[in-house]
């Protein structure tokens, strides 16, 4: 038979499909050619290949357990297995693997735990990120409400209360040069949990409102920044409505809350 | 093929049972996925899956790196097991009554490569599957009946109503195709 006869074998044989003679004739010429041997052998690895292409399954977390215990029994075995063999006095044989086992627990005690705590720091250092961002996001924002305040361009307007709220009030800090305003709440009732304030534009260029934003008002207070603003000259108004909590697309009812014209 | 990782397998020849369960951990998922695909039932594979372990276990002294890879040591272990149980178990014969079952199993392959998951699938499983369906599909089909089946070449031309010799070129030429892809991907 020649080399390549036997190369066609050797595909075969890593399918399993290779007949009984020709798996055994490979396996005689194999043992003495170095050229089939290696032929054989990528074979082999080339056939798991269709093994890699399955998407895994993560078997159920019994099994694991199943197979440590069924390895730990017979990584036992063999000790006692050895020991037996040595002539080794049964009694020392059940101290031996009592105290085996008891090392055993000890030690997977001892991964639960560090487990346990890594997954607890990883908690916490999650937690710390969150915080780490939120607190830049506030330092953000206040920087560009100082900003604001402090530019000489900056415009106020004062937003009034009326029947809603007749007490309630708004500041308005509008820095045309970033298209921004920073309106300050005081004075509101606080918002029922399914409802959210909603500030609105009201527009020289466009027949109906548009939303600035939506806010909640703690203990009377609310702050809210407007990014990207129509240009200072458009706007003609600015008012706030209750609405239902996540906002509308345009105002449902008239009852405003504050307003105030440009 | 497969990516570098610590190998664990002279570990486990050595008796060590931590290695041995980062091996499983490593491994499991691969070969549970290997077993359901030849047993096509979870109790099963599961069980196999224990079995194959175990011989891992016992056998890790045979592995020899220079013949492959660690992954494919333990493939050949799992299949090896999952044909065995298959063959006991006759659950060929049930399978054999379910023709259209078997079409939509032995093209799975093909089906996955283009389907959303492959965000999530390793590059390694990506190209193993651009090798696969490259190959022409009389080629695949012959070589997933003989590996996941454990058919013989007389069994398949039956089960496809072909001619023996046909067979035997098919399974020659699939498998030639596989290995140059993985000389490829080793290089």
């Amino acid at each position: 038979m020649t080399h390549e006869e036997f190369d066609s074998i050797a595909a075969l044989d890593a399918l399993g499909a290779a007949t009984a003679e020709e798996a055994e004739s490979l396996t005689r010429h194999a043992a003495g050619c170095a050229d089939c041997r290696r032929a054989r052998d990528e074979y082999a690895s080339a056939a798991t290949m269709l093994a890699s292409g399955l998407d895994p399954v993560a078997p159920p977390r019994d099994v694991r357990s199943r197979v440590v215990d069924a390895v730990r029994e017979d990584a036992l075995a063999d000790v006692v297995d050895i020991d037996s063999r040595r002539g080794v006095n049964p009694w020392w044989l059940a101290t031996a693997a009592t105290l085996f086992l008891a090392l055993w627990g000890w030690r997977e005690v001892g991964i639960r735990v560090a487990r346990e705590h890594v997954r607890n720091q990883q908690a916490e250092l999650k937690e710390l990120t969150e915080q780490n961002a939120l607190l830049r996001h506030q330092k953000e924002r206040l920087s560009a409400e100082m900003q604001a305040l402090g530019s000489a361009g900056t415009q106020t307007i004062a937003l009034s209360g009326q029947q809603a709220a007749p007490t309630a009030s708004a500041r308005v800090f509008l820095v045309p040069e970033h298209r921004r305003a920073i309106v300050f709440f005081s004075n509101l009732p606080d918002n029922a949990k399914d409802k959210s304030y909603q500030l609105w534009i009201i527009r020289a260029d466009q027949p109906k409102p548009q939303s600035a934003g939506i806010f909640d008002a703690s203990n009377g207070s609310a702050t809210i920044t407007i990014e990207n603003l129509p240009v200072a000259t458009e706007i003609k108004a600015l008012a706030v409505t209750l609405e239902q909590r996540g906002g509308v697309e345009q105002p449902t009812n008239q009852d405003f809350y504050v307003l105030g014209k440009t | 093929m497969s990516v570098e990782t610590t190998a664990l397998l002279p570990a486990v020849a050595q008796g060590d049972l931590v290695a041995f369960e980062e091996l499983y951990d490593r491994y499991s998922s691969t070969l549970y996925a290997l077993l359901l695909r030849i047993l096509g039932n979870p109790e099963d594979a599961q069980e196999v899956l224990q079995e194959a372990f175990v011989k891992v276990w016992t056998n890790a002294t045979s592995y020899d790196a220079s013949r492959g890879s660690e992954v494919a040591f333990l493939i050949s272990i799992a299949r090896s097991r999952g044909i065995d149980r298959l063959r006991s178990r006759k659950i060929r014969s049930d399978r054999e009554n379910d023709a259209g079952r078997e079409i939509s199993v032995v093209s799975s392959f093909v089906e996955n490569k283009t389907g959303a998951d492959d965000a999530i699938q390793s590059q390694e499983r990506k190209a193993v599957r651009g090798a696969l369906a490259e190959l022409p599909e009389p080629q695949r089909v012959a070589l997933e009946l003989a590996y996941f089946e454990g058919l013989s070449q007389s069994e398949i031309a039956a089960r496809l109503g072909e001619p023996l010799g046909t067979i035997k070129t098919r399974m020659q030429l699939g498998m030639k195709k596989l290995r140059e892809r993985l000389r490829a991907f080793k290089s």
